[in-house]
């Protein structure tokens, strides 16, 4: 049961990422290849501010605050750059930041990383505290899906819809798309951050290995498998991606064949997103064509 | 002191031979098919990796013969790489490209640590000696690995300039749908194209795994170094990749003079960053046109 | 209204438009003609703000509008179509039309949380301007489909629709009949008179001669990046000069 409770909690930590990466990839056809970095923004900053004795409340703000404007800052520049290339902008930065949570070891531990990051004293820690974190995560989860799903389902999001699909009928139609934009990256970013907060608060401890490209391809996996530009695409897909990798762990495997199972799992990831693209690019939940103007 | 800076500068001549020679193959592909291919990477691996496997035992080979079926099944590899991926989403836009070489690339990834496991591998010969010429230390290997690229540069610009192949292969960069209407065969354009991309990486990943180590992040790393060279050096261009390449590696090496060594990779990082901004439409005028 | 002033813009050794003058004044429907490549649709993205002229300037209503972002032209009643259509194929036809509505409250993110209602009431109010536009096209049986389904002529007249949303003041069109059948051609012009009845300014790129004598109170002709005549449709079709730039050329074209 205690696995059952830490597998959801993971699942719905995921599922906040992959919608946040959903607001930007699926509905402004935004590619953010390094949205890991807002994750580990927002899980560093809550980490060290709460280690440092900043009440874990103000902590979370602060953190996911420094997500947003770490968003708006990696948007201003890059937003010019078309498709392709903002991916690869995107993907750059999120090495970059990497490469500061490694190396800025008076800050960070560097590779040795963060232990021992405290939770809210009403929620504890131990077993006994995975039910309520739990409800916590749920909340949290909650939340995102009703914020985005007003965000989305608005005039806005028939912006974002708009700029996805022709960014230059957006202008010729007196959308200030660069602005518009620009909001989606914050909003993705914070809410990323927010993630990124409650897994470092769950896991307790941290190191920039969390922070890679890996992680990349796996949200951006949850997202593209589960249906972009839908709402509950990227929580069907992160449940079935993280159930499926954390289910793995419990399975008694001959310890001989352990070291096989990371990279078969990986191989199995990688393969899915090709199939993907060349069978089913718009995932398991396809995008409904008529915009929900009324029921907003 | 004036030595030291003369080792930074042969350290980065070195480093930046091979970038340019995992830069090739990634401009090419980019100036052809016009998508950034993420899976490139995995050719400098896995080409690395099979050398080193027919190296070891039960094989044993000698290194020099182990390159040969090395670098055939690299192109393999290559090959099959745009057989099966990329030339069934060729009319798909370059996003879903995009993505299913990022799915790709991790797939091989994980192959090689599923084959060899994630720790770091050396290859067992015995410790390369270095020459001391004029306060500038360099070792037998770092001199393969400037020569080779020569050669393979001389090679290409043979092949580019002197053979019918080499001309329509770069009419087609210029216009692959009008390539294809002017009666040029496109199958063997594209097979050229991966297999020089594949031979070009699958050598470089050789000769960098014998000067340094292997171990299955090594195309990624590169990777990114080879991109901000094609960056640099244009418009899906071969030369500007070779110039693109040695650039990076000179300004990488020489900043570990003013730098730490740790935020060595911030300099083709922050290169890359400039790069788009100053150039936002990218250096391949993908621009999307207003019409 | 739009007055352009010694406008030039080259691409590399190209000069696609030279040094171009002219004042729309109060004309209702003014035309734009000439060969292809002799600077038309370019003109039309110097004026809406997609290209940024080398020289000169351009006014509207007394503004001067060059150097504008293209979003800010559009605020300012300049709306346009495109030459090959562009409508937004996976929103309805619907949303089209209301994606083009002007300042919509909803496109704000804080007013969606702090003031729903008035946003709702907004959508509501657009949704219904949106919903007689495309009676008025004769498309509004087809307001839930995607816009990709509709045929092509059906397309031309909602990307027109779309332009009315906007409140435009003046509405630029490039080639607004290109490749869509008569029936709807006559469907269209009606449309384009109507709109000059309540003052709204129309200035279109065209290549069907007829409807433009037809339709244009005054033709500007354009060729090879320069203005080479003005007046009205009886005075272009008199003129030496415009007959052999481009009526002449386009005789050739038919007898080759």
């Amino acid at each position: 049961m205690d696995y059952f409770y830490h597998i959801l909690i993971i699942c719905l930590i995921y599922s906040i990422f992959a919608q946040s990466l959903n607001l930007e990839l699926g509905f402004t056809g935004l590619y953010n290849f390094g949205h890991i970095a807002f994750f580990g923004i927002g899980a560093y900053t809550s980490a060290l501010l709460s280690l440092n004795g900043v009440p874990i409340p103000l902590a979370v703000v602060g953190a996911i605050t420094l997500a947003g404007i770490a968003g708006a800052l990696l948007a201003i520049p890059t937003l010019r750059l078309s498709g392709d290339y903002f991916g690869i902008a995107t993907l750059v930065f999120a090495e970059m930041i990497h490469l500061i949570f490694l190396n800025e070891r008076d800050i960070t531990r560097g590779p040795m990383g963060l232990p021992n990051i405290p939770r809210p004293d009403w929620i504890g820690s131990g077993i006994s505290s995975l039910p309520l974190f739990l409800a916590v995560t749920f909340f949290a989860a909650t939340i995102t899906f009703i914020l985005l799903r007003r965000i989305t389902n608005s005039p806005y999001g028939r912006s974002l819809k708009v700029i996805r699909e022709d960014e230059f009928v957006a202008q010729a139609l007196g959308k200030n798309t660069s602005l518009i934009k620009t909001k989606a990256i914050v909003v993705g970013s914070v809410l990323a951050g927010l993630a990124g907060v409650i897994w470092a608060h769950y896991i307790t401890y941290i190191s920039p290995a969390d922070f890679t490209l890996q992680e990349t391809i796996l949200v951006l996996l949850c997202v593209v498998l589960g249906g972009k530009g839908t709402h509950p695409g990227p929580v069907v897909g992160a449940f079935v991606i993280i159930f499926f990798a954390e289910f793995i762990r419990f399975i008694p495997i001959p310890s001989e064949y352990v070291r096989f199972v990371a990279p078969l799992q990986g191989m199995v990831y990688g393969f899915i997103l090709v199939i993907m693209m060349l069978k089913r690019p718009q995932g398991l939940i396809s995008e409904s064509r008529k915009f929900a103007t009324t029921n907003a | 002191m004036t030595s030291y800076y003369a080792q930074l500068l042969v350290n980065g001549i070195i480093a930046g031979s091979i970038y340019a020679m995992f830069a090739v193959g990634l401009a090419m592909v980019y100036g052809v098919f016009k998508f950034i291919n993420f899976s490139h990477g995995e050719l400098i691996t896995w080409g690395a990796y099979l050398t080193w496997m027919f190296s070891s035992s039960p094989f044993s080979l000698p290194v020099y013969i182990s390159v040969v079926p090395a670098l055939l099944i690299t192109v393999g590899i290559g090959l099959a790489q745009d057989r099966f991926v990329y030339r069934p989403l060729r009319q798909s836009n370059p996003i879903a490209i995009l993505i299913a070489s990022i799915g790709l690339s991790y797939m091989l990834r994980n192959g090689i640590r599923l084959c060899w496991g994630s720790d770091l591998q050396t290859f067992d010969l015995p410790l390369s000696t270095g020459i001391l010429l004029s306060g500038i230390y360099i070792t037998k290997i770092q001199i393969l690995m400037v020569l080779s690229a020569l050669l393979f540069f001389s090679i290409l610009y043979f092949l580019l300039t002197c053979t019918l192949l080499g001309k329509s292969l770069r009419a087609v960069s210029d216009n692959i749908e009008l390539s294809a209407i002017m009666g040029i065969n496109m199958t063997k354009v594209t097979w050229t194209i991966w297999v020089l991309a594949s031979v070009f990486a699958g050598t470089g990943g050789i000769l960098l795994a014998l000067d340094t180590s292997l171990d299955p992040m090594m195309g990624m790393n590169s990777l990114i170094k080879a991109f901000a060279a094609v960056l640099l050096g244009g418009a899906g261009n071969v030369w500007g990749a070779l110039i693109g390449g040695l650039f990076i590696g000179i300004a990488e090496n020489i900043s570990v003079a003013f730098i730490s060594p740790d935020y060595k990779d911030f300099i083709s990082y922050g290169l890359i960053f400039l790069l788009l901004l100053f150039k936002p439409r990218g250096f391949f005028g993908i621009a999307g046109g207003v019409r | 209204m739009l007055k352009i002033e010694n406008v030039s813009k080259s691409f590399g050794a190209l000069i696609a438009v030279n040094d171009v003058s002219f004042n729309l004044g109060d004309t209702g429907i003014s035309g734009l003609i000439g060969p292809n490549g002799s600077g038309k649709t370019t003109l039309f993205h110097l004026i809406t703000g997609f290209y940024k002229l080398d020289t000169g300037n351009i006014h509207f209503l007394d503004q001067r509008i060059n150097g504008l972002p293209p979003h800010i032209i559009s605020r300012k009643g300049i709306v346009r179509t495109f030459q090959q259509t562009r409508v937004l194929p996976f929103l309805s036809s619907l949303d089209n039309l209301i994606t083009a509505a002007p300042n919509q409250l909803g496109e704000n993110l804080l007013p969606l949380f702090f003031q729903p209602s008035k946003v709702a009431l907004q959508e509501t109010q657009n949704c219904e301007k949106a919903e007689s536009i495309l009676e008025t096209l004769g498309l509004l049986k087809l307001k839930d489909s995607p816009a990709g389904d509709l045929s092509y002529g059906q397309q031309k007249l909602l990307e027109i629709g779309r332009v009315l949303m906007a409140d435009p003041k003046l509405i630029i069109l490039d080639e607004p009949t290109a490749g869509i059948n008569p029936t709807l051609i006559r469907h269209l012009v009606t449309i384009l008179e109507n709109l000059r009845d309540q003052s709204i300014k129309i200035f279109l790129i065209e290549h069907n001669m007829p409807l433009v004598t037809e339709l244009c109170d005054k033709i500007f002709v354009m060729d090879s990046g320069s203005l080479i005549f003005s007046g009205t449709p009886s005075e272009v079709q008199n003129n030496s000069r415009v007959i052999e730039a481009y009526l002449g050329r386009m005789a050739d074209a038919a007898d080759a």
